[in-house]
């Protein structure tokens, strides 16, 4: 192949000169090749492995945490959910066990897990089941509940409550307020809880398992309704201020929970009972509509079935059409248009969602969509039951099988302490902390390039005060000072934006006496150069001599330093931030990501809220600092290559 | 070299002075009036004696009182140029008295309600205490391994130790801490995660010692191992600095055993720019356990700085500021005197 080649160029040569091939037939020739300082530098960078490999580690950080944001649009600040603090990493909280899936009979969920009863009567758990604080695992079913064919299955937030078919009632989970045990009337957390009552809960009593009509758990409370209006109902009344008002009570069609109130129907069916004044009892036709007085609004029309989120209640009338009361809930979305002719034949509510099965088998679904829970799956042909739970809804056909499920898999780094992804926090954090490195960087760059120039150039008085004023920052103490301003910032009555914005010049100001240093050194060396001299000769202005002839030549040298600093940047921030003076919650960054945790029964248990934050912070800063080590050996001619 | 150190004295107390000044002007940017605060507090304490008198009759004792704390204070003009000389002591206050930091008054905590040296004092010992020995330990570590990495450069051992001190250092402090928290207190149990000694107990001799270390480990190992990736690096970087030299092949070539090579003659020449480096190390023992300090409850300097912000004690924060800035440019005093007295071409370049 080369043969040829060199047979048939000789036309070439002989026309386009063969410079190149002549050094190829004739080592002797050959010259060393001629390579730009730029040029040199990035093959020098290339040729390491694990500068490269931080780079592109680098660069997909970048990208995650840049680009990540336009993929979250569901995602804002503030967001905090109670029941689903301190969940663990992992996509468990809809895998509904496949032995189930087959055979449902019904399926509950308030919190973090769900519970799963099937027709054969076996009880199944799955979900974030474990408690490190309190050692509870719901997924471990008491003994009687397994060897027992249960009827009914409900789960609270930290406890469930199973009826096996003779009545008799099991309760496992926490215990501590009164979730299932019994309290005698003197004990000291009387106050607050309403006991169970004693039969129930030591098993001599049993209830009325063919005429139950609905059993449902709330926050730490359990309520049994009975087909003739009577109810069960225990648990924590401090979060339930309105339950004495439903204690005895013997005329109740339907009852849910809500987040911090029971809300029931009673047999009058006009309106939403609560026991309370004022409270849902004002309806509206949609969730953001006008909301008018309950019997204005209902004018002779009977309630009949409720269904509850964490804030807002949703009813069916009889003549079929729904009414919502309450806070409106999440993003809102619009309820769904019936047919002319069609009704709801099923009604139910997860946390912050509806959803409705309609006479037509359509499955609608509406309200807050904040963990995609409203996000139907298109074919969902057969569907004769939906059960929900706290983000998911599943769909169950007349065989009982499963359908398709949909809403909150779980979450990939789990959750914080406020309930928030700490996935989504990581990448919008992670925004916020390489903005504020990145300009304050640019910041102290500009100064310290300037200072340093000018400083170096033109030598002198010049160079004398801005050395003194180089010297009066660089003895500043960096992290007291900028504990300082920043907590004097705090205090002034500005906007957050421009607080983080002063944050990043605190940062640029304080950082820059190092760059004005190295660059006033390179200068004073690179003046006294030819190229100086001759365009000092030609009369180009010193200014533009200074900027424009000596800049560019030392342009390697503040790259590097630019690199380092970033770091440094970064790692300030978050520091600040840890401490609790820079950036402050709700927004995220990955400093105060971190505040919270430090203290050693966090760190052990709920290691997913420092691990994921920390190796995204440590990673990011251990590439920088790679690349910058990696650019300073290349950029020193003199520095070892082995080194 | 007298006239070198008269000029940088010089130039340090130019620098001191204008922090002081823009310290206190940026103090004095925050909204807080303590006059005002203490008038209102005094106003609480005799509501019973003012009982029964007219709005305006109260009004008057309030100014009056309010005036009088302004004077007490120096508050009582807007000139900031008098404010600063009194709080430097050098203008008299409303009595005619001076009475400012040279006089020695350095002012009153009001979160801890002691004067702001007494409240420093105990801090300062254990921040101190705390520093130096990790700092001993830090040298101790550090200076064996740099030389070993030098001697033993690009050798996989030294690679390794590259790796794990560029790991080292840019991992914030905060993360090693909990990193080693988790380790040391929640996996293993060996030591407890903070404070400074065992609550409700009041050991003395030995076992107060032993008490003490045992609280006082995990802050000192972990100190130990956040300074350990910066210096090592600097140090080998010295060392093979020196190694290279002239005078080291001269000395091999000279038959010079291998061992005297490297810790008599290259290490000595090495021995500049690591002793600066030190002594900036060194002048952290006031300030450098911060973080450390506030993650494990010691009660140092840090955790008084912070302390004092979030309570905005404004007198201990602007004394604690003025410490660190003159510590620090003390410091810098020190290691250009010491360049000096080793590397006689500073003193002629500058």
């Amino acid at each position: 192949m080369k043969e040829t080649k060199k047979r048939s160029g000789w036309l070439r040569r002989l026309f386009r000169g063969g410079s190149k091939t002549l050094v190829e037939d004739n080592p002797s020739l050959a010259v060393e090749e001629i390579v730009s300082p730029m040029k040199q530098i990035v093959r020098g960078f290339f040729e390491r492995k694990l500068a490269v490999i931080a780079l592109v580690v680098l660069i997909c950080m970048f990208i995650l945490v840049f680009i990540g944001p336009l993929f979250m649009p569901r995602y804002y600040d503030s967001y905090t959910e109670t029941t689903q603090q301190n969940i663990s990493p992992g996509f468990k909280m809809m895998s509904v066990p496949s032995e189930l899936s087959k055979d449902i009979r019904m399926i509950d969920g308030y919190g973090k897990f769900s519970i799963g009863l099937s027709n054969a009567g076996k009880v199944y758990v799955w979900g974030d089941t474990y408690d490190p604080l309190t050692k509870i695992e719901m997924a471990d079913i008491p003994e009687a509940v397994q060897n027992h064919k249960i009827a009914y299955v409900a789960a609270g937030i930290d406890h469930a409550i199973a009826i096996d078919e003779e009545g008799h009632v099991y309760g496992w989970g926490a215990t501590k307020r009164g979730q299932y045990t019994y309290y005698t009337p003197d004990q000291e957390v009387a106050d607050d809880v309403v006991s169970i009552p004693e039969g129930l809960a030591n098993g001599t009593e049993t209830v009325d398992v063919a005429n139950i009509k609905k059993v449902a758990c709330g926050y730490q409370i359990t309520a049994i309704l009975m087909n003739d209006g009577s109810l069960y109902i225990w648990g924590n009344a401090k979060s339930y201020s309105n339950m004495d008002k439903f204690v005895g009570k013997t005329d109740l069609i339907d009852i849910d929970f809500t987040l911090n109130n029971i809300v029931g129907v009673t047999t009058a069916q006009n309106g939403v009972y609560t026991g309370k004044r004022g409270l849902f009892d004002k309806l509206k036709s949609t969730l953001t509509g006008k909301a008018v007085a309950s019997r204005e609004f209902l004018n002779g029309r009977k309630v009949v079935r409720i269904a509850a989120t964490s804030k807002n209640v949703c009813g069916e009338l009889d003549d079929g059409s729904i009414f919502f009361v309450g806070d409106a809930i999440g993003s809102n979305d619009p309820v769904p248009a019936l047919h002319a002719g069609e009704k709801f034949i099923e009604l139910e509510a997860g946390t912050y969602h509806y959803v409705g099965l309609t006479s037509e088998g359509r499955v609608l679904c509406w309200g807050g969509n904040t963990l995609s829970q409203t996000d139907v799956p298109s074919d969902l042909a057969g569907t004769t039951k939906l059960y929900c739970g706290a983000f998911q809804t599943y769909a169950v056909n007349d065989q009982n099988e499963l359908v398709d499920k949909w809403g909150n898999k779980g979450y990939l780094f789990g959750t914080d302490k406020y309930g928030a992804d700490i996935f989504q926090r990581i990448i919008k954090g992670g925004k916020m902390t390489m903005t504020i490195g990145a300009i304050a960087v640019i910041i102290s760059s500009i100064i310290g390039v300037i200072v340093g120039v000018v400083s170096g150039y033109f030598g002198g008085k010049v160079d004398m005060i801005l050395m003194r004023i180089t010297e009066i920052f660089a003895a500043i103490p960096f992290l007291p000072f900028a504990l300082i301003l920043s907590a004097l910032m705090s205090q002034m009555n500005i906007s957050e934006n421009s607080k983080i914005f002063l944050l990043m010049v605190i940062l640029g100001v304080l950082t820059w006496t190092g760059l004005a240093r190295i660059v006033r050194a390179q200068v004073l060396a690179a003046r006294e150069n030819e190229y100086v001299t001759a365009a000092k000769a030609m009369g180009v202005r010193e200014r533009n001599i200074a900027f424009k002839h000596i800049l560019p030549n030392i342009v390697s040298i503040i790259l590097v330093s630019l690199t380092l600093d970033f770091a440094t940047c970064m790692l300030t921030e978050s520091s600040l931030s840890y401490l609790g003076f820079g950036v402050t919650y709700p927004r995220p960054t990955w400093g105060n990501m971190l505040n919270g945790v430090n203290n050693a029964t966090i760190i052990k248990n709920f290691w997913w809220q420092w691990v994921f934050t920390s190796i995204f912070l440590a990673v990011t800063c251990i590439c920088i600092n790679i690349i910058g080590d990696t650019l300073r050996d290349v950029i020193d001619p003199k520095s070892d290559r082995d080194k | 070299m007298g006239k070198y150190v008269i000029k940088r004295i010089g130039y340090m107390l130019v620098v001191a002075l204008v922090l002081s000044i823009l310290m206190f002007l940026l103090y004095n940017l925050l909204p807080a009036n303590r006059a005002y605060t203490d008038a209102k507090a005094d106003m609480q304490t005799m509501k019973n004696t003012l009982r029964g008198k007219t709005e305006e009759q109260k009004q008057e004792i309030f100014n009056e009182r309010y005036h009088e704390y302004q004077k007490r204070y120096g508050t009582d003009t807007k000139n900031m140029a008098v404010r600063y000389l009194r709080w430097v002591g050098l203008y008299p206050n409303a009595y005619g008295k001076f009475d400012g930091l040279l006089q020695g008054n350095f002012g009153y905590s009001y979160e801890h309600k002691k004067t702001v040296l007494e409240t420093v004092k105990d801090p300062m010992l254990n921040t101190m205490k705390i520093n130096i020995i990790a700092m001993i330990l830090g040298l101790g570590i550090t200076i064996p391994l740099g030389i070993y990495c030098s001697t033993h450069k690009g050798k996989k051992t030294d690679q390794f130790v590259q790796v794990v001190t560029i790991i080292g250092y840019s991992l914030p402090a905060f993360i090693t801490c909990i990193v080693f928290i988790w380790i040391f207190c929640s996996l293993l149990g060996w030591f407890p995660p903070s404070g400074m000694k065992t609550p409700g107990t009041n050991y003395t001799g030995l076992t107060r010692i032993l008490d003490e270390l045992k609280y006082l480990a995990l802050p000192l190992i972990t100190m130990t191992f956040c300074s350990l990736g910066g210096m090592t690096r600097y140090v080998r970087a010295a060392m093979i600095d020196s190694l290279s030299l002239d005078c080291i092949r001269t000395a091999r070539a000279k038959g010079v055993r291998e061992k005297t090579v490297i810790y008599s003659h290259a290490w000595r020449n090495a021995l500049i720019p690591i002793v600066t480096q030190a002594l900036g190390w060194f002048l952290g023992i006031f300030s450098g356990s911060l973080m450390f300090e506030n993650i494990f409850a010691i009660n140092g300097m840090g955790k008084l700085m912070i302390g004092a912000l979030n309570t905005r004690d404004y007198d201990l924060i602007i004394l604690l500021q003025m410490f660190y800035v003159i510590v620090s440019l003390i410091g810098y005093l020190v290691i250009d005197i010491v360049y000096g007295l080793v590397d006689p071409r500073v003193r002629v370049n500058k």
